[in-house]
Formats: C-alpha cells, sequence, structure tokens
C-alpha cells in the first residue's frame, strides 16, 4: 500500500470525483462528505509519501511499470512533497468550507459543484507530483477546465470574466505546448530528467531558446504576472466564495512551482544565466508587478479584488526572487510559493465569510464586525499580519530572506519594492480593522451607540470558522518553525549558484 | 531562402495558421469569433506536432505482417507514433474547452442578449 | 484602428520569433532527427512483443502512455460536468430582455 502511495494521491479523488454524480443522485447531502473522505485519503498519502521523501529521498514511482523515457514517471522530491502536502491541505480545509456557502449561493447545483470542485483538485495535484512534461499539459488542462466552470457559475459579471480566462488562459496552454514541441523535436523525449540530461547537448540551439521563452510566457500568462495579470482580478472576484478560496490560492502559486521546476530542473541555471537575460527580466517583472499590485491595490473599494491585486505583488515577491538569481534569494521565493498559498486561502475564506454574512464584499461590509464575530475576525488579524510581514508569522520569513536575497544581488530597487508593498499592505489592512471596529464616525454615530452593547455576537458558522482559524495556526506554526523548513526541506531543492 | 521554405515548409504553415487563430482572438469583437480563433490556435499546434513525427519513405505506424515476429525491426520504416499519441489527447483537450466555451456563451446569450464584446462590456455594467 | 495596428504588430513579432525557431530545427521528415531517434523506435520495436498489437499508436495510448490516456478522459468528463453545471436550470432563466 504504502508503495502505491504516489499514485493513491491522485487516483483517490479521481475516482471519487467519477463516483460523486452516483452518490448525489441517490443523496445529494452526501456528495459533501463523499468529498471530504476522498481529500482526506488524499492529503493521508500526501502526507505519508512527505515522510517517505524525508527519510529516504526522491521517490521515483513509474506508472504501468514503463522505464521512464518510454512510460510516465512520478517524481517526487523534496520541493514535491511539500507542495502536495500543502495543496491538499488547503483543498480539504476549503472542502470544509464550502459546505454553507454552497448552500446559500446555488443548493440546486450541489452535486455538480462537488464533482468539479474534485477534478479540480485533482488536476493540481497531478500537476505537482508528476515527473513529465505532456502529463503535466494533460492535467493543467483539468484543473483550468475545472476553474473555469467554477468561476462561471459566480455572480453577475462572472460569465464574461470567465469567458476571458477561457481565452487568455488557452493561449497561455497553448504557448507551454509548443514549447514542449520545439522541446521534443530537439531532444526526442518527454520525461523531465532524461530532457534535462538531454539538454546539456544542444542547449546553444535557437530552438531551444524559443522553447523555454515559450514555456516561460505561457506560465507567466497562467501565474498572472504583472503584464498578462488582466483575467485575473474579475475571474476571483465574481468567482463563488468556495470556488475562489480554492483557484485563487492554488492556480498560481502552482504555475509558480512549474517555473521553478523547468527552471531549476528542467534547464539547468548555468543555461539561464548563460544564454538569455532572463533572469534580469523576471527581476524587473518582479519588480513592476510588486509596485502595481501594491498601487491598484489601494484603489479598490471591493475586498475581493482588492485581495486579487495583493495577488499579483505576491507574485511579483515570487518571480522577482527567482530572478535574483542567488541561493538565499530563491530560499525564500520557495518559502514564499506556500506560505502564500495559505495566506492567500485565508484571506478568501474571510471574504467568503463577509460575502455570507453580510451578502457582499466590499470594504464597507467589514462595519462593526470585529464585533459582531470576534474569533472569525481574530484570525484575520493573524492573516492580514503574515501578509503585512509581521513576525513571528510565515509571512515575515519569506520576506526576510527576498529582502537579504536582494541585498546581497546588489539589486536596491527590488529591495525597495518589497518594503514598499508591505508599507501598502499596512495601509490596506489597517484601514480595514478601522472600519472592522467602527471607528468610522463618518456617516452614522447613532448606530454605534447600539452595537456597542455587544449583544450582537453571531460568529460564522462551525465549516466555515474552523478552516479560518486552522490557517491562522498554520500561519504561525509555519512562522515558528520556518528555519526547520527551510533546512531539512529547502535546501535540498536550492540549486548551488 | 527557398532550401529553408522547402525543407520547412510544414512548420511554416503551422505558424501562419497559429497566428491567424491569434490575430482572431485579439482583434475580433465577437466572441464566437474568438472561439473560432481559440480552435484554429489549438489546431495549428496539432499540425506542427503530426509533422514532428513525419519521417521520409515512413509508412504507417502499424506493423506490417511481415515485421510481426521479426527481431530487428528497421525503425525509420514506420512513421514515429508518439506525437500522434500526445495530439489525440490534445484534440480531446481542444474538444473539451470548446464545449465550455460554447456553454459559457450559451449562458451568456441568454443573459445578457448579445455577444458582441462593446455591447457585452456595456450591458454588465 | 490603433489597436488593430498594435495587436498587428504583436502577433509579427510573435511569428518572427517561431520562424526564428524553425529555423534551427532539423528538417521536415528528417528520419534521424532526434525526436525520431531517442524514444521512439524502441515504441516501432517493442509493440508486437510488449503488447501484441501491431499498431504502435494504440500501444502506446493504452499502454506506455496510458496514464495520459487516462487524464484525457478525465478532460471529457470534466467538460461534460462543468456543461452540466453550467446549463443546469438553463429552462428556468429569465431572459434579460
Amino acid at each position: 500500500m504504502i508503495d502505491q502511495a504516489p499514485v493513491l494521491i491522485i487516483v483517490i479523488p479521481l475516482i471519487f470525483a467519477l463516483l460523486t454524480p452516483v452518490v448525489g443522485l441517490w443523496r445529494k447531502s452526501l456528495c459533501y462528505f463523499w468529498i471530504l473522505t476522498a481529500l482526506a485519503l488524499s492529503a493521508a498519502f500526501s502526507v505519508t509519501v512527505f515522510v517517505k521523501v524525508l527519510n529516504t529521498g526522491t521517490i521515483h514511482y513509474n506508472l504501468g511499470g514503463w522505464t521512464p523515457p518510454w512510460g510516465i514517471e512520478y517524481v517526487i522530491d523534496h520541493l514535491n512533497a511539500l507542495m502536495l502536502v500543502v495543496v491538499s491541505a488547503i483543498a480539504l480545509l476549503t472542502a470544509v468550507y464550502s459546505r454553507k456557502s454552497i448552500e446559500k449561493e446555488f443548493p440546486n447545483k450541489k452535486t455538480a459543484f462537488y464533482t468539479v470542485f474534485l477534478l479540480q483538485a485533482t488536476g493540481f495535484l497531478g500537476i505537482v507530483i508528476t515527473g513529465d512534461m505532456f502529463n503535466l499539459y494533460v492535467f493543467l488542462e483539468i484543473s483550468s477546465l475545472a476553474g473555469y466552470a467554477l468561476i462561471a457559475i459566480g455572480e453577475d459579471g462572472a460569465l464574461f470574466a470567465a469567458f476571458k480566462y477561457i481565452i487568455i488562459g488557452t493561449i497561455g496552454a497553448s504557448f507551454y505546448l509548443i514549447g514542449v514541441g520545439y522541446i521534443y523535436i530537439m531532444t526526442g523525449s518527454l520525461n523531465m530528467a532524461d530532457i534535462a540530461a538531454l539538454l546539456q547537448q544542444v542547449n546553444n540551439t535557437s530552438v531551444i531558446h524559443i522553447a523555454f521563452a515559450f514555456i516561460l510566457a505561457g506560465l507567466i500568462i497562467k501565474m498572472a504576472l504583472f503584464p498578462m495579470y488582466i483575467w485575473m482580478p474579475d475571474a476571483y472576484t465574481k468567482a463563488p466564495s468556495a470556488s475562489s478560496a480554492l483557484i485563487a490560492p492554488l492556480m498560481t502559486k502552482i504555475s509558480a512551482y512549474i517555473l521553478v521546476r523547468v527552471i531549476f530542473t528542467i534547464f539547468k541555471p548555468e543555461f539561464i544565466t548563460a544564454n538569455l537575460p532572463v533572469t534580469k527580466i523576471m527581476l524587473w517583472l518582479g519588480f513592476a508587478a510588486i509596485i502595481y499590485g501594491a498601487i491598484m491595490s489601494i484603489a479598490q473599494t471591493d475586498f475581493k479584488r482588492m485581495l486579487c491585486f495583493i495577488i499579483v505583488a505576491e507574485i511579483g515577491y515570487i518571480v522577482g526572487g527567482i530572478g535574483l538569481f542567488n541561493p538565499t534569494a530563491i530560499k525564500g521565493a520557495i518559502l514564499h510559493i506556500l506560505n502564500d498559498a495559505v495566506m492567500t486561502a485565508g484571506l478568501f475564506f474571510i471574504a467568503g465569510i463577509v460575502k455570507y454574512k453580510t451578502g457582499f464584499h466590499n470594504l464597507t461590509d467589514f462595519k462593526d464586525l470585529f464585533k459582531k464575530m470576534p474569533v472569525t475576525m481574530g484570525a484575520f488579524v493573524i492573516i492580514a499580519l503574515s501578509v503585512i510581514g509581521v513576525p513571528p508569522t510565515c509571512g515575515f520569513f519569506s520576506k526576510w530572506y527576498l529582502i537579504k536575497g536582494a541585498i546581497i544581488g546588489n539589486a536596491w530597487p527590488f529591495a525597495a519594492a518589497l518594503l514598499f508593498s508591505s508599507l501598502v499592505n499596512v495601509v490596506l489592512f489597517f484601514r480595514i480593522f478601522e472600519i472592522g471596529y467602527g471607528f468610522d464616525h463618518g456617516h452614522d454615530s447613532g448606530g454605534h451607540e447600539e452595537l456597542g452593547s455587544g449583544s450582537l455576537i453571531s460568529e460564522a458558522p462551525a465549516t466555515m470558522l474552523l478552516p479560518s482559524m486552522l490557517v491562522s495556526l498554520i500561519i504561525i506554526f509555519t512562522g515558528i518553525y520556518n528555519q526547520t523548513i527551510i533546512t531539512n526541506i529547502i535546501e535540498h531543492v536550492t540549486p548551488n549558484l | 531562402m527557398i532550401d529553408f521554405i522547402v525543407t520547412k515548409y510544414n512548420y511554416l504553415f503551422y505558424i501562419v495558421l497559429f497566428l491567424i487563430g491569434f490575430y482572431a482572438i485579439i482583434v475580433k469583437k465577437n466572441l464566437v469569433k474568438k472561439v473560432i480563433g481559440m480552435n484554429i490556435m489549438q489546431t495549428s499546434i496539432i499540425l506542427f506536432y503530426v509533422s514532428i513525427g513525419c519521417k521520409k519513405d515512413g509508412t504507417l505506424p502499424i506493423l506490417l505482417d511481415s515485421d510481426l515476429h521479426s527481431h530487428a525491426i528497421d525503425a525509420g520504416k514506420y512513421l514515429n507514433p508518439l506525437p500522434h499519441v500526445l495530439m489525440l489527447t490534445a484534440i480531446v483537450v481542444m474538444v473539451a474547452t470548446l464545449g465550455v466555451a460554447l456553454a459559457v456563451l450559451i449562458l451568456m446569450y441568454k443573459q445578457y442578449g448579445t455577444l458582441e464584446e462593446d455591447e457585452l462590456l456595456k450591458r454588465i455594467k | 484602428m490603433k489597436f488593430k495596428i498594435l495587436s498587428l504588430f504583436f502577433i509579427v513579432i510573435t511569428g518572427i520569433i517561431l520562424i526564428y525557431g524553425v529555423a534551427g530545427m532539423p528538417d521536415l521528415a528528417d528520419p534521424d532527427s532526434p525526436a525520431s531517434r531517442h524514444v521512439s523506435p524502441e515504441y516501432i520495436q517493442n509493440t508486437y512483443k510488449d503488447a501484441h498489437t501491431p499498431n504502435m499508436v494504440t500501444t502506446i495510448l493504452a499502454d506506455y502512455r496510458g496514464y495520459d490516456t487516462l487524464g484525457e478522459t478525465t478532460v471529457i468528463f470534466t467538460a461534460g460536468i462543468a456543461c452540466i453545471l453550467l446549463l443546469k436550470n438553463l429552462k428556468g432563466r429569465k431572459s434579460h430582455d
């Protein structure tokens, strides 16, 4: 059983997803527990694999028993293993969280929603675990297709946002496929490790340069890096709360993970620095994304839209950190992929709770929520502090490594941009705290007295509250144990530069 | 130049098709035309991959009777089967994307009564 | 109009980049290209031995890369369920105008 754990991570949610419509025919309310079981099993196997990787090193799993360059293989190293745990944990938490918001937003589509939800999670896990470039494309498309549907069922305007996402997402995937084709024509292989070995001979050909450029362009579109972010704010703002809590943290971070994989595993770092000004471009794109995301997030009055622009800035952190190309910054970037997935999930949980309670997700809807839901807002404060980067939350440490890396690499503008973005985040979140505590005496002073009586406490439902609290706990724990994560896991995947 | 075109004309045709699709996606204002452009673009990639599998004097990737039990099959005699397999998958992906895109378009038409981008943006606000 | 020219310019740039890539590729139908030399000969030579199927495309689709095919069917399933999710209760929806 334990030897088969890598494939079970994918196959269990896949089989459960196939059977969800059947379960839904029998009893609709069971679907929720059905997908919870699937994701819990998947998460359990992820943890098993993670522990095994920590003990014995990289795992190779040949699907169907065919030897790698001919068959498909799963390669799970330290980076994958950690990503698997993060992705499956967030998927599980989001599944727990989704219950009430689905019941409120579209009760009659439960079965189909949960099926697509599970397929989306399967797609994400499949992308992370695979060691084959074409297999990655297939799972990328599974997760994208599921994502299109999950976004399209949202509020007014979601259809157009989803359509934009379909078009732009397909362009991104097509670019990736072209890149894979160009690599295939020069090496004759699709297996990542095999390609990495074969590329050494053909590194200097124009075809490989173009292949890299197209894969990079496709991933930039998929991860919504600054010039290509246009599909993202609309799509994530208009999506239903449960879908945005699953897609927003994971889709962009997994694309960032693929970028790390492509740069450090397939094309070796020597190729990146020797042939193209890629690192410079990435650094400056990251810089632009941070500045732009920070400025745009101040201008928003919609909470979810503000979060989307925060994501734009955070993606800038990650890409810029990789672009700095020194071990410290890369450590920071990889740590930030994980941290940011957790933090963004938490923020979108809060956005969903606000929407559930008030019906909207504008900044003004936070009014007096701190009095009504002290526990939820306590979790929100922890998550917000982590986004700002206050120790001992995890957001501080990844930012610390990034800034240290920027100083080592003499990239002062990037360091300044990081600090600027932290300042902007302070403004953003403290503005919300102010609204939430009702310090805003601007338009009504009468209601203030009445709400102060304390009789109005109405917390979010337990299924929504629990995941938010867990996320805030995870944030604090990963912050405290960040050194352990860095030395035991991330150091193994940081290349020697 | 002529040599370049003669030896690689398939790859050039794929680029032309790809650009036509890309143009339609970017410039056309009608959403159905955008979807058609998307499909042309994906089809062009399929043509590209299938061209990779081409071999001079090669036959279909199905073993001839004479080769069934021979131990030393000449690989040059058959086309490269791998790109064909990959594209079977890509075709399915293309159809699936088309299906979801059309479903979204149907809903949009029901809701807003138009599929022209300018009109739509006005009606959404 | 300006938008059209700008996007045409962008598209032409993309085309030039792609053609630049093509220039370095092995010739079309070259039996010695890496794509036909590295992995695919094994498929051709072993197809009957491994799977008793003369059709190599079938063997690769269902055996060597069978997992991709599982993904492919999942893509179709996803699209089907996605359409159900989107189009359910369509008749109940009132048209806008």
